[in-house]
């Protein structure tokens, strides 16, 4: 059985292709997939940022083909692309394609690195082919793979640690000065979608009550409205600022609207609690001196985009760390697959089962007085007792190996056979096979590390 | 009580390095198991001070035994601030390390016994010590928030990104222990130097003898006094309290233990 993903993000297409490619009703899809014989198992995974379809087939040829062809038929559209699908499409096998998933669940491969949402969409679309029968044994250890390596990256790494938005920024700095933003008050001055947006990302880390100061009163009672606050005239500042802890400002004109001797006058009837000023107005609307008065803390939108700046190049560097968590899981993942091919398995039981036959027959063999020919027959009849036994498991093996269904028998012979026990009868053969089977497994000294995810060399 | 205090000493010391990658590396996981450490490392240490009180009664009237309470108390303040704030791993980080210094030398230099219990200076000097020490403790943890929240506030106002990941805790967290600190400790303090001037009487008949050691606590108890005032009375902000708390230990580690030592 060999893993497959097709798909497109970000990088290999614009916007207006991907928005055409973009699953409505992913379950249809998947049933569509089903159809496709070459195709054992398939989840769809489809995001504004990436349409892709991880697939098992023991046919990767077929396979590939058919995943191209589900583009180009059921989500292509009628309307012609600005270019050829090829130069969309990426493809990835076995190794690339479980370490590309590896790195898309763990929010390595997002357009913004260690966005959280990438997570629970990768489990929404396992979800869904689970519910849709079109997810195996291969694709659920697959994924459930993806999921552990995504946490560990998350508690492992700063990735997903440094807000990258400006909004987010504004929040992460508030909890940087307050314990938490529960409870606390905002003061909004102006009523404008800046603000709207950046009081959306404070009210969601438990900002309690918001006060609205505007030019037009109207818009400010809509604003304080819409989010359970009161509305004020400008000419409230000086009493909403000795209440307010953080003062959220956006509003239009060329000079600013809160000096420096507002705010020290604020400061010093408001006690020494601290004060968190974000000045998003352009231009702007707070006397930068303000950040000089004891607890105020102001930050412009210079500022802000300079953390955000900052945050985005240290979770680049947190990167590495992440692809060597991605790297190290998908090595586990393929040996798993290793494993469960039939011939090793085969081999394996084999072995074993010979490795415990010798030494039985060389005990019993010690208690008798035997000369060569009755040494001789004990050996043969053992060999042909163990080969017979062994004929119909083995065969059977050998016969389902390569199917879909046949997984399951070959991880519950291993099962049964107590074959990944290092402490069963006969266990001390695995050495030896595991020495062969490294030798031709081993990549030759100074050969280039695996890798995965560039799509631009993948790209077909 | 020496193996007890071997036990937490230990466990100080594992807190200290946990909390420290923690917060330097960083990790979320490192800091709460630093958080933890430090509480095992409390809960040993208290049963060192149970172990003393239940077995051979020794007062509290050693150097040792009161810088081994005073990180006592220190903690116990901490941990139940970490009830309150969660993100305070920052000053675990500061806190264990001086806590294993602490009880390390402690265990090293318990004296093997104290003074006769029937001793009626013995009620005053337990107390002296234990209410001392707890000013101490608390005054300390006061300096340590104050000295964080300095470097934070420098940061913030200096606009600058958390370095390495290292986060420290909030500037109001940093400042509500500040001022819970300073008020407790400046309580048990104030508390403390009474009972040792209720102690010197009981031993010499007089209330204050002048030596170095009366002299300069109570010139760090005056200190502290205008510092205290200045926080509650005079709303000072929090920066300057912080500046104030860190100069203001410093004095008193100089006043009581630097003059005790030195005479």
């Amino acid at each position: 059985m060999r893993v497959l993903l097709c798909g497109m993000n970000h990088r290999t297409a614009p916007v207006e292709v991907r928005e055409r490619f973009a699953v409505e009703d992913p379950r249809a899809c998947l049933g569509k997939l089903r159809g496709r014989s070459a195709i054992a198992e398939a989840v769809l995974l489809s995001t504004c940022n990436r349409v892709e379809v991880v697939a098992a087939s023991s046919e990767p040829a077929p396979a590939e083909a058919a995943l191209r062809d589900f583009f180009e038929r059921e989500l292509a559209g009628e309307a012609p692309l600005p270019g050829e699908l090829d130069d969309y499409l990426y493809t990835y096998h076995d190794g690339d394609a479980v370490l590309h998933l590896f790195r898309v669940a763990s929010s390595i491969d997002s357009m913004v690195v260690g966005e959280p949402q990438i997570l629970g969409q990768v489990k929404q679309a396992f979800r869904e082919a689970v519910e849709a029968g079109t997810c195996g044994p291969v694709l659920s250890r697959l994924f459930q793979a993806g999921f552990a390596v995504a946490k560990r990256v998350r508690s492992e790494t700063a990735v997903a640690e440094r807000p990258v938005s400006v909004a987010r920024v504004a929040v992460d700095l508030g909890r940087q000065i307050f314990e938490s933003l529960e409870g606390k008050v905002a003061l909004l001055i102006g009523a404008g979608e800046m603000i709207e947006a950046a009081l959306h990302a404070l009210r969601g880390d438990g900002l309690a009550e918001v006060r609205v100061a505007n030019r037009t009163p109207e818009r400010a009672a809509e604003l304080a409205r819409r989010f359970g606050g009161s509305s004020h005239g400008l000419g409230d500042l000086p009493e909403l600022l000795v209440e307010a802890d953080v003062v959220l400002s956006c509003i239009g004109g060329q000079a600013p609207l809160l000096f420096w001797e507002d705010l020290a006058a604020a400061v010093r009837r408001r006690g020494h609690r601290p004060l968190f000023v974000l000045d998003i107005g352009v231009p702007r609307n707070v006397d930068p001196r303000a950040n000089e008065l004891p607890g105020v803390y102001l930050y412009d939108l210079d500022d802000l985009s300079e953390v955000a700046e900052s945050n985005t190049r240290e979770r680049r560097r947190e990167v590495l760390r992440a692809e060597a968590l991605a790297l190290e899981a998908r090595e586990e993942f393929l040996a798993w697959m290793h494993a469960l091919a039939a011939v090793p398995t085969i081999r394996r039981l084999r072995a074993r089962a010979e490795a415990v036959r010798r030494r039985e027959v060389e005990r019993t063999l010690r208690r008798l007085d035997l000369d060569d020919r009755g040494r001789e027959a004990i050996d043969a009849l053992t060999r042909s007792i163990v080969n017979k036994i062994l004929h119909a498991p083995v065969s059977r093996l050998r016969a389902l190996g390569e199917e879909a269904s046949g997984l399951a028998h070959l991880e519950a012979a291993r099962h049964l056979f107590a074959l990944d026990d290092p402490h069963a009868p006969g266990a001390e053969s695995d050495r030896e096979l595991e020495a062969e089977a490294g030798e031709g497994r081993r990549p030759a000294p100074g050969a280039a590390p695996a890798r995965g995810g560039d799509p631009e060399r993948e790209r077909r | 009580m020496a193996t007890w205090l071997q036990i937490g000493s230990a466990l100080y010391l594992a807190a200290a390095l946990a909390a420290a990658a923690g917060v330097l590396w960083p990790s979320n996981r490192l800091r709460i198991l630093g958080t933890w450490l430090l509480g095992f490392g409390t809960a040993a240490h208290t049963a060192a001070f149970g172990v003393m009180h239940a077995g051979d009664p020794l007062p509290l009237a050693d150097l040792a035994t009161a810088v081994s309470m005073a990180v006592l108390l220190a903690n116990l303040f901490l941990l139940v601030s970490v009830l309150r704030f969660r993100r305070l791993a920052g000053l675990v980080a500061l806190l264990a390390p001086l806590a294993f210094v602490g009880t390390f030398l402690s265990a090293l230099t318990l004296p093997d016994r104290g003074p006769d219990a029937a001793d009626a200076a013995v009620l005053w000097s337990h107390s002296h010590v234990l209410l001392g020490s707890a000013g101490l403790a608390l005054l300390a943890v006061a300096g340590l928030a104050g000295g964080l929240l300095l470097v934070e506030d420098r940061r913030l106002k200096a606009k600058r990104p958390l370095r390495g990941g290292v986060r420290l805790p909030s500037i109001e967290a940093l400042d509500r222990i500040n001022t819970a600190a300073l008020g407790l400790g400046f309580l048990c303090l104030t508390v403390g130097v009474v009972t040792g001037a209720l102690w010197v009487h009981a031993r010499e008949g007089v209330y204050y003898t002048g030596s170095p050691h009366e002299l300069w606590t109570t010139v760090a108890w005056s200190i502290y006094l205008v510092l205290v005032l200045a926080r509650f009375l005079l709303h000072q902000d929090a920066r300057e309290a912080a500046l104030s708390a860190v100069a203001g230990f410093a004095f008193l580690v100089f006043a009581v233990v630097g003059v005790g030592v030195a005479t």
